[in-house]
């Protein structure tokens, strides 16, 4: 009975955390044995719970509390995510169309790619000081490259045989760009809009630590400032519960809406689980003739 | 009514080793109220005559020209698959191609997907349809903007006999109506035979092989035994150009 509950894929969800917590509270036992005073840097899961509880209720001692740190760091997301979907348009959509505007930027693009999140936000503390600026540069490097590689793949994958079909019948070009190219795009930008707000929002809070008088980022180091364990690992779960929740409740919703005409089966496709794999295919018909 | 008039039409695909003839040197003078079919061997250039006349290939060579009293002529086009927008719903690829989404141009389309016997799919979108609906949603389109040249590429052979058979009525019925000219791609010489009044015979390297009229009157029944004759007499063109493919 117990056993074939266990096998279900609800309770295999809850098998992991139960399990994690078990190796949490058995860590704290065996380093405690050995070291005793080591007990001040490994918060209990209590501890832990107890500071989120008092965070999520407002009761804090950081200058902000959590919901306007969040809104600080997710202005900040915004702001990056919007700049570098502007401008990884714009670089994908000549890339995807020219040979040779591709071997401009190729080797730019892999190296920002390559290159890690720390490095852009150790940079852009020391070029841009203290404030907006460098969080939100941050984000549009680390997201810049994925749209980029997304929109090129996508304009790649034109659905050419539907542009014929609308010059066989003499639509306006305005017409065909609304109704067949963007629509084409949309699930490579999409695919690319998922991506730069995961890794953004990664290199948008390492920034912060750097870079940052405010923010997500920032109070976590805070609390790392005032040794207070408990403080950086609770804070560290509340930005995993605010990523997860925009990706339950945003992503999902939005994706659900935009790719409506998609057979069911490939809309569960979209969930962000896998690793970040570059492209998305779109789901077309196939056509010949 | 249309006339289109294809001139030294030349029409290859790629260079060196890879490169095919898809059409060679063809000429020919489409004018007045004409139902053209034309027929071939798989690969021998139909579908790519269809898509110069329609303006989505450019020849290699020799030109083609479409006119049309007091006007650009108008086309439309029933390709080989359905090639519908998977975005928008059935309704709204019937809207895409219109000029105009007034009240109207709305009831023209339900009309002709009434037709095509899809009225009430309207909301759906393509990848809730079967394969032989796309294809009915494609023709429906089609004939939706009542253009003055229809071209068709093979609208009928992913149909079941019945619906087919209806809708070969329905073209004909408003071929005979509108006076449109229509190019009509087919494997299937019976249906040539039953709705052209000229039947162009392709064979392998694009070479348009032979031009045979088809004078009897409407409508023609396959148990009449005129249209029978005519049916034998387009299939001994085909062995004799060693055009059939036996499918
Ligand atoms: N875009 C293309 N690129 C390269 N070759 C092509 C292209 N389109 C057609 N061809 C070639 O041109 C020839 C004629 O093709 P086409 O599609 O016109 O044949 P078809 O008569 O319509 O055949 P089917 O009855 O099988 O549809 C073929 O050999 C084909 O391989
Ligand atoms: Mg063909």
């Amino acid at each position: 009975m117990l056993f074939r509950a266990l096998k279900g894929p609800l309770s295999g969800r809850l098998t992991f955390p139960l399990v994690c917590l078990g190796v949490w509270l058995l860590t704290i036992e065996l380093v405690a044995s050995i070291w005793p005073f080591a007990v001040d840097v490994l918060p209990t899961p209590w501890q832990v719970a107890g500071f989120m509880w008092d965070e999520i209720t407002g009761n804090t001692l950081a200058p902000h509390n959590v919901y306007q740190t969040f809104w600080i760091s997710l202005q900040r997301l915004g702001a990056g995510m919007l700049i570098a979907m502007v401008v990884g348009g714009v670089v994908g959509l000549a890339m995807g169309l020219s040979k040779s505007v591709n071997a401009f930027f190729n080797d730019w693009v892999v190296a920002i790619l390559a290159m890690p999140n720390l490095a852009w936000a150790l940079f852009c503390s020391l070029a841009f000081g203290f404030g907006d600026t460098g969080p939100i540069i941050a984000v549009v490097l680390t997201g810049v490259p994925y749209v980029i590689i997304n929109v090129r793949e996508g304009v790649r994958n034109a659905p050419s045989d539907l542009y014929d079909m609308a010059r066989a019948f003499g639509v306006p070009r305005e017409r065909a760009i609304r109704h067949v190219l963007i629509p084409s795009l949309m699930p490579f930008l999409f695919a690319a809009g998922r991506y730069a707000f995961a890794l953004g929002w990664k290199g948008l809070v390492v920034a912060e630590v750097f870079g940052g008088q405010d923010g997500a980022g920032w109070t976590i180091k805070f609390w790392y400032d005032a040794h207070r364990a408990y403080g950086v690992i609770g804070y560290a779960l509340l930005f995993v519960i605010f990523a997860l929740f925009f990706e339950k409740f945003l992503f999902d919703k939005l994706s659900r809406r935009i790719f409506r005409w998609r057979p069911e089966a490939s809309v569960a496709e979209e969930a962000f689980d896998q690793p970040p794999a570059v492209t998305t295919e779109p789901q077309r018909t196939p056509q010949h003739g | 009514m249309a006339d289109i008039k294809i001139v030294n039409l030349h029409k290859e695909f790629g260079a060196g080793a890879d490169k095919v003839v898809a059409l060679d040197d063809v000429n020919l003078e489409l004018g007045g109220h004409v139902f053209v079919s034309v027929v071939g061997a798989s690969g021998c250039g139909k579908s790519t005559l269809l898509n110069i006349l329609s303006g989505i290939e450019t020849p290699t060579n020799g030109q083609v020209t479409i006119t049309q009293e007091g006007g650009p002529a108008r086309a439309g086009y029933v390709f080989q698959s359905a090639r519908l927008l998977p975005w928008r719903t059935v309704m709204d690829n019937l809207l895409f191609v219109q000029e105009d989404r007034s009240e109207p141009t709305r009831q023209r389309c339900q009309r002709y997907l009434d037709m095509v016997q899809l009225g009430d799919k309207g909301k759906k979108f393509p990848g809730e349809l079967s394969g032989g609906m796309q294809q009915r949603v494609g023709i429906a389109r089609a004939f939706s903007t009542e253009p003055d040249v229809l071209f068709m590429d093979e609208p009928f052979s992913h149909l079941d006999a019945i619906t087919a058979r209806s809708l070969r009525a329905e073209l004909h019925h408003m071929w005979q109506e509108t006076g449109k000219t229509v190019v009509f791609v087919t494997h299937d010489v019976s249906e040539a035979v039953e709705l052209s009044n000229r039947i162009l015979v392709f064979a392998k390297g694009g070479r348009l092989a032979e031009d045979i009229p088809m004078d009897l009157p409407f409508p023609r029944e396959s148990a009449d035994p005129d249209v029978a004759l005519a049916k034998a007499e387009v299939f001994r063109t085909f062995e004799r150009i060693g055009a059939l493919t036996v499918r």
